[in-house]
């Protein structure tokens, strides 16, 4: 569903403010609503207390990973005595996630307020915005932004530069993102070091998503407090989330609420709810990544940080998938599979191998030539492929297989048994 | 584009395109880190990246042929052989696969006379592939038509599609 | 100062080891091996393999040991159920595309995929036959060098060791995903002078040697520790032997000359340890001819003919000759006005550049700095010019000499003489052990003297050459020398910088001497 739409009532927005309107993506526009404003304070305060107060406002990293961002920000050396250096991560490729394009879209200012900000903020002069090579419309638009900007004197002695990608999901790691930043294949790297201590070109780094740096400017303008107030469950989950909700439901779009929302709502009420004639199976809240939740823990789920995690599985990006009944989840957890075994970057022995058997599997249990040991191989091969990888990518297609094996067994089972309950 | 008929012998980087990329050399403190927006300015000037382009690149950029073979060969949007005048990227991940993608990419590899994913049509305007997730779940199906991402395509919208790009 | 000391525990073992020390090194110090690939001691750290999971309590998961340091009260367990099954399965996934080649590929017998899958790996496959293998035809890479693409199991030492020690990165990984292989650039070939040493570090027979393809099985090899002759380097090697044939070079480590590695020119130098146009039997000369005889009478000959010469003496030495051999060679002529000299070829030296202080050398000779020690000198024109107007002249295996001496001329060669005329005028053709055949020392640019040691049995009558010499010295009144330990003890007694010196005490690492050039 794209813009301009009439937002839902029931929606927090921040971020989403001015989706839709073509002039918020002129620097004029910008100011007049109420751009730079954020950026001319941040200035005014030293940079440990900008790191404060982004600390006190509870803004986690909206890329995935949840960490707190304003302790991010902490690790950097203090003082400056070689340069930093912020990498803006917009290499947005995780499944079903779509909101960084978004704000790179119609809001490209925020974005670049928000990096200003961090810059001030880490004491880095340089940052580099790696945005996929996927996103050629959202890179004209921002770089027409980022020339506005500069021409308006907005930019100092800061420097902000674009960076494309060639088509990696694993870039969006990342170690993998500093590789790729330097001319290099996009592999992680291990860690220690950390990327504050030793990053890109071997400098103290920051790495943030830009959901999360786009969070900044609203944050210094209306004070720690007044982020940490919007809250619906969990007091460490605050501030609002744009949740890209997409498959089976009416509007797909992305919608942003102040987490602790419950997902039920999110699906049911602002996006719409099921087709007609159909009724949810399953739900992937956080992204292709995270444990797929089935029809009664997706009815269940609070989405926040901590509501996921009670039910097994993560906020992730916010990638909200829908699956209705007509969805063959053997068949899709197949593609998943096989989207992480397009990705991985072969450094593991675990991903390079394990995400490609994986599939094979699936594959061949589609074509009604599974085993009856098949299920248990997969388990294992999960096993294998969990918490023993240099990144995660590995754990990540685990992920879908091993929930979706526990929850909707019948389906694979109906395949073993050399039919299939439902059209793919 | 035409990819086929350039010599790849010849070198990219002189005149506009020389300037271009020294420009981009100036934003990073290594010539290595320009390596990506290189071989970007070279898949624009020539539509795909030769073996002997490589070797060009790597000499401007103090590097090894190795090494720009190892990038090149690691992203999947770098073509290291001549694709059709339009490249098409499909998402079929599963957002958009249960979306019906799967389907968008049938109809335009009838359409355009493709026939076979990666394939170059007979009359050398277009090769279709299918992607992983394009970042646009909820405007299933997207897909890029070489840096034109259409949003919303089904299977109906494919032939209008292919005729005004042809 | 020393470093600060980490204590630790690893299978129960207590260790102490240098703070910064990574746990798969301290596992080594109490004896045990964590399996591993993509990890080498002289290559950077890359933690690709997985191979290497350990359980560290208070860890939440597995780590590696490959980059994990050391701390302060760390326990580590390899043994326990959750770290073998994560190697299991890493073995497993290893073997999922590679070739059941163990009955045609080079690398069987010294093959850690073999050796670790017999130790932890499952039994039996769960892959095939349900899905193909991943195939890709052999590629060749180069002047030695087969690339198996089948067998590889991407751990990227042979790029690292390009990259970080050859210094010219000619290898990459291509593509990605389960599709990746070690790539090569079409208009490169891996023609470095060290690139053989990615085949040594390849723990599989995906990077092969195409010297010794399909030349001889791992197990039928006995190997001997030997230095190599190919220049001043003194790098340490290994001989490889198969039923008295040297079909294989690789280096030794020896961390303070060659560390891991040796050179391809060096790799490539042993055939002729091995060639057959040897002397059998010693040589006398008779008023018709060359008459074989035995050693008595052989060594009784060559002793009437010292005996009954004065006047000057020259030594034309090989600088392959043993220390040993150049020490009994001068101190049998020492009764005369003797020089000695030995003919040195120089070639391009070829550093390898991610190593410090060492190089293929310009001086292709493994004991000129021996020689010097010893007298001799580089100037073999002089010596040639001079050996013409000698009362004697002793070649010590210098097979190519043209001479017309005026004097006695003696010979202790592998192979005979060339030149017919000067071949003729020998008065003795005795056979020596080349450097395979024996043991003995050499002295290397640094000045450090390293043993080699016998690897073949010599062919014929062939004795070594410190046999022959201490044998006339001994008929001309000198001490009997009963080994080449002995003979090594006679020298470090007489010539200065080798003082306090023995075999027992160079052992397998050498010993530096007290100055490197002579007084």
């Amino acid at each position: 569903m794209g813009y301009p739409h009439t937002p839902h009532p029931r929606e927090t927005l921040v971020l989403s403010k001015h989706f839709g309107e073509p002039e918020a993506r002129t620097y004029r526009g910008w100011v007049k609503r109420g751009g730079y404003e954020g950026l001319k304070r941040a200035l005014a305060m030293p940079p440990a207390a900008v790191v404060d107060e982004v600390k006190n406002s509870g803004l986690r990293g909206r890329g995935g990973a949840g960490f707190p961002t304003g302790l991010k920000w902490s690790f950097m050396p203090k003082e400056r005595t070689k340069p930093h250096y912020l990498c803006v991560n917009a290499d947005e490729s995780e499944p079903g996630t779509f909101k960084d394009r978004e704000i790179i879209r119609w809001t490209p200012h925020a974005l670049l307020e928000g990096t200003l900000i961090a810059m001030h903020a880490i004491q880095a002069d340089t940052a580099y915005i790696y945005i996929r090579g996927e996103f050629a419309e959202p890179q004209a638009i921002l770089e027409q932004a980022l020339a506005e900007a500069r021409a308006a004197g907005v930019l100092g002695r800061f420097q902000i530069h674009v960076h494309r990608g060639a088509g990696a999901y694993i870039c969006g790691e990342e170690t993998a993102l500093m590789n790729s930043l330097e001319g290099k294949r996009g592999v992680p790297r291990i860690k220690p070091p950390f990327p504050a201590a030793q990053g890109v070109f071997g400098m103290p780094t920051t790495i943030n998503n830009v959901e999360t740096l786009a969070a900044v400017p609203p944050i210094i303008v209306n004070g720690a407090k007044w982020y940490q107030a919007m809250c619906l469950s969990s007091p460490k989950s605050v501030g609002t989330k744009l949740f890209s909700v997409c498959g089976h439901v009416q509007k797909p779009g992305v919608y942003e609420v102040t987490l602790g929302f419950p997902l039920k709502d999110l699906i049911f009420e602002l996006a719409g709810g099921m087709r007609s004639g159909r009724t949810l199976k399953a739900c992937i809240p956080g992204g292709s990544s995270v444990p797929m939740l089935d029809r009664d823990e997706s009815e269940r789920c609070i989405m926040d940080y901590e509501g996921c995690a009670t039910l097994g599985t993560m906020l992730g990006s916010g990638g909200v998938i829908v699956f209705d009944d007509s969805a063959d989840m053997v068949y899709q957890v197949m593609r998943l599979a096989r989207f992480y075994a397009h990705e991985s970057c072969a450094q593991c022995t675990q991903c390079r191998e394990g995400t490609a058997w994986t599939t094979r599997i699936l594959e061949r249990m589609l074509a009604g030539q599974g085993k009856p040991d098949d299920l248990d191989l997969l388990l294992d091969l999960s096993e294998n492929m969990t918490g023993k990888t240099i990144c995660v990518l590995s754990d990540s297609c685990a992920a879908p297989v091993v929930s979706a094996i526990k929850k909707f067994r019948g389906e694979f089972e109906a395949y073993l048994a050399g039919r299939s309950a439902l059209v793919a | 584009m035409s990819t086929a008929t350039h010599d790849a012998s010849e070198p990219v980087f002189r005149g506009d395109t020389l300037k271009r990329l020294q420009e981009i050399l100036a934003r990073y403190p290594t010539k290595a880190a320009a390596l990506l927006p290189a071989l970007w300015l070279v898949q624009q000037a020539r539509g795909w990246i030769a073996p002997e382009t490589m070797v060009e690149v790597a000499g401007l950029l103090g590097l090894t042929p190795a090494h720009v073979q190892g990038v090149v060969t690691f992203y999947t949007m770098y073509h290291q052989h001549p694709v059709g005048r339009h490249f098409v990227q499909i998402c079929t991940t599963s957002p958009c696969n249960i979306c019906g993608a799967e389907d968008v990419v049938k109809a335009f590899l009838e359409q355009t006379g493709a026939r076979e994913l990666g394939a170059t049509s007979p009359d050398g305007t277009w090769t279709i592939t299918e992607v992983e997730c394009l970042g646009a779940c909820g405007f299933a199906t997207p897909v890029l038509i070489d840096d034109e991402l259409v949003e919303n395509v089904t299977p109906e919208r494919v032939a209008a599609l292919v005729r005004k790009y042809s | 100062m020393a470093d600060a000391l980490v204590n630790l525990t690893i299978d129960d073992q207590p260790v102490s080891v240098p703070k910064g020390t990574l746990v798969i090194e301290a596992a080594k110090q109490v004896g045990v091996l964590v399996p591993h690939y993509c990890y080498h001691p002289g290559l950077p750290i890359a933690g690709v393999c997985r191979m290497c999971l350990v359980e560290i309590e208070k860890a939440p998961k597995l780590q590696v040991a490959c980059s994990t340091p050391v701390a302060e009260g760390m326990v580590v367990h390899t043994q326990t159920a959750p770290a073998k099954s994560g190697r299991q399965g890493v073995l497993e996934l290893l073997l999922i595309n590679h070739p059941l080649d163990c009955p045609i590929c080079d690398q069987a017998g010294e093959c850690e995929l073999q050796d670790f899958t017999f130790q932890e790996g499952r039994p039996a496959t769960r892959y095939t036959p349900d899905f193909p293998k991943r195939f890709n035809p052999v590629e060749d890479f180069g002047p030695d060098v087969l690339y198996v693409p089948n067998r590889c199991i991407l751990c990227t030492r042979c790029v690292r060791f390009m990259e970080d020690v050859a210094k010219e990165p000619v290898l990459n990984v291509s593509e990605r995903g389960d599709r990746a292989f070690i790539g090569m650039h079409p208009a490169a070939r891996l023609d470095h002078p060290w690139a053989g040493n990615v085949v040594d570090l390849c723990p599989v027979g995906s990077l092969l040697s195409k010297d010794f393809l399909h030349r001889a099985r791992a197990w039928e090899l006995d190997k001997t520790a030997s230095i190599c002759t190919g220049c001043s380097q003194g790098c340490n090697v290994t001989l490889d032997t198969r039923q008295g044939v040297v079909v294989r070079v690789r280096p030794r480590v020896h961390l303070g000359v060659n560390r891991y590695f040796m050179c391809d020119h060096g790799r490539a130098n042993y055939r002729w340890m091995n060639r057959g146009d040897r002397l059998d039997a010693p040589l006398v000369r008779d008023p018709d001819g060359h008459r074989a005889v035995d050693w008595d009478e052989a060594l009784a000959r060559v002793t009437r003919v010292l005996e009954g010469a004065s006047g000057s003496a020259v030594v034309l030495a090989s600088p392959r000759a043993s220390t040993e051999a150049l020490y009994l060679a001068r101190s049998l002529v020492a009764r005369f006005a003797w020089t000695g000299a030995y003919e040195l070829v120089m070639g391009e030296e070829a550093p390898l550049a991610g190593v410090p202080d060492l190089a293929l050398r310009a001086e292709r000779a493994p004991n000129s700095t021996g020689a010097d020690l010893l007298g001799y000198t580089a100037d073999y024109a002089a010596a040639l010019a001079a050996a013409e107007r000698a009362a004697v002249v002793l070649v010590l295996d210098a097979p190519q000499v043209v001479l017309r001496p005026a004097g006695a001329l003696l010979y202790l060669g592998t192979i005979p003489l060339e030149d017919p005329e000067t071949r003729a005028r020998a008065e003795a053709l005795l056979p020596v052990a080349n450097v395979a055949e024996e043991e003995g020392t050499f002295v290397n640019r640094d000045g450090r003297v390293q043993r080699y040691f016998q690897a073949k049995s010599a062919p014929g009558m062939t004795q070594p050459a410190w046999w022959v010499l201490s044998a006339l010295g001994a008929a001309l009144g000198g001490d009997e020398i009963g080994s080449a330990a002995d003979a090594f003890a006679a020298l470090a007694r007489e010539v200065a910088p080798f003082e306090g010196l023995s075999y027992a005490r160079l052992g397998y690492g050498g010993e530096l001497v007290a100055r490197a050039v002579p007084a």
